[in-house]
């Protein structure tokens, strides 16, 4: 059954899917299923399960880590490959030709009114973020520390992002790691 | 030399981003506005906005990043630094899954950094709310914004363009 999908395919499967790939990651994901598991059937529905959750447990963007590990199922390295170019080739393009716009047509008076709309709706955005993952997050005073600690460590301190992502791993290492 | 230094930062950044894509927006945030001044507050809210309109994750904005500092070369490099990283991680555990999943270590490490990367993003709203609300009316596009995406499935590139629209007749 692999053994006849192309990395061309896997390719094309896969801009098709990045270019369509407005929405939330729920709708997302079901398309994925639709395309690869039941009209193709590439991948079992137990693989994408697995996929899925490979692709929520990675640094990255879940969507294209799942689409990575499905890749690599399929194609080992080279469909892994083919994946990651496929998804983002449409938005990359679009992002370069706005990106490109966006330069030329700097201090443009009606860009710049849209922009300043656009800003502060990308503020209200950045809220619902932290109130969604807030709410699936901080469940106990532990996770709350946390989340203050590393507010106060950039807010006040002005402390490197990075640096305190790397710290908090290492906490969360030493207070969850050493339960029974 | 810029675009190593932006191609090795991005790679890193991307591979703490652990719980979606906007957890690397303080790093972002820091290491592009802040320390090295490749964009002002303003074109990072530009390019997050960007980032979300565009088809696919918010890593796209990175590109938007990589033009703004080294044109298209800068663009292009920028993304294959974001997804070099995902590439190595995801196909190491997806071979070795069943002890990655069990991993005491990673775990424990991913259960102090998701609550504190809700605290970094809380302070990066404070800092683009500074830029971004100026007056009455962008404050009441923030909160109207806020209201829609958190309480109702509205997907958020619509509630840019909108706020796009708006800020075209109003602002």
């Amino acid at each position: 059954m692999e053994d006849k999908i192309t990395v061309k395919d896997i390719f094309w499967k896969f801009l098709k899917i990045g270019s369509f790939s407005f929405g939330g990651v729920y709708s997302m994901l079901a398309f994925f299923e639709r395309e690869l598991v039941e009209k193709e059937k590439w991948l079992t529905h137990e693989e994408f399960v697995e996929s899925v959750a490979i692709g929520q447990m990675t640094p990255g963007p879940p969507i294209v880590n799942t689409g990575i590990c499905i890749g690599y199922k399929l194609k080992r390295i080279k469909g892994a490959l083919a994946t990651t170019a496929g998804q983002s080739f449409t938005g990359t393009l679009l992002a370069i030709l706005l990106a490109v716009f966006y330069v030329k047509s700097k201090g443009n008076v009606l860009l710049t009114s849209v922009m300043k709309g656009v800003g502060a709706a990308v503020v209200g955005l950045l809220l619902s973020i932290i109130f969604k993952m807030s709410k699936s997050t901080i469940k106990n005073l532990k996770s709350a520390l946390f989340a203050l600690a590393a507010f106060f460590a950039l807010a006040l301190f002005n402390l490197n992002p990075i640096g305190l992502i790397l710290a908090s791993g290492i906490i969360g290492l030493f207070v969850y790691g050493r339960r029974p | 030399m810029v675009l190593l230094k932006l191609c090795w930062l991005l790679f890193v950044i991307n591979a703490l981003t652990i719980g979606g894509g906007f957890v690397m927006l303080p790093m972002l945030q820091k290491e592009f506005v802040e320390k090295h001044h490749w964009l002002t507050n303003q074109e990072f809210l530009d390019a997050i906005a960007i980032g979300q309109l565009t088809p696919g994750p918010l890593t796209v904005m990175n590109a938007v990043i990589g033009y703004k500092v080294s044109g298209v070369l800068g663009a292009i490099l920028a993304m294959v630094s974001s997804y070099l990283p995902c590439i190595i991680i995801v196909t190491l555990v997806a071979k070795y899954y069943y002890d990655y999943r069990e991993s005491k270590i990673v775990q424990s490490s991913f259960k102090g950094i998701k609550p504190a990367v809700i605290g970094l993003l809380a302070a990066v709203a404070i800092s683009l709310g500074n830029t971004a609300l100026v007056d009455p009316l962008t404050f009441g596009i923030a909160i109207i914004s806020f209201a829609v995406i958190a309480f109702t499935k509205t997907d958020p590139s619509f509630v840019i363009v909108g706020a796009g629209i708006l800020g075209a007749v109003l602002l």
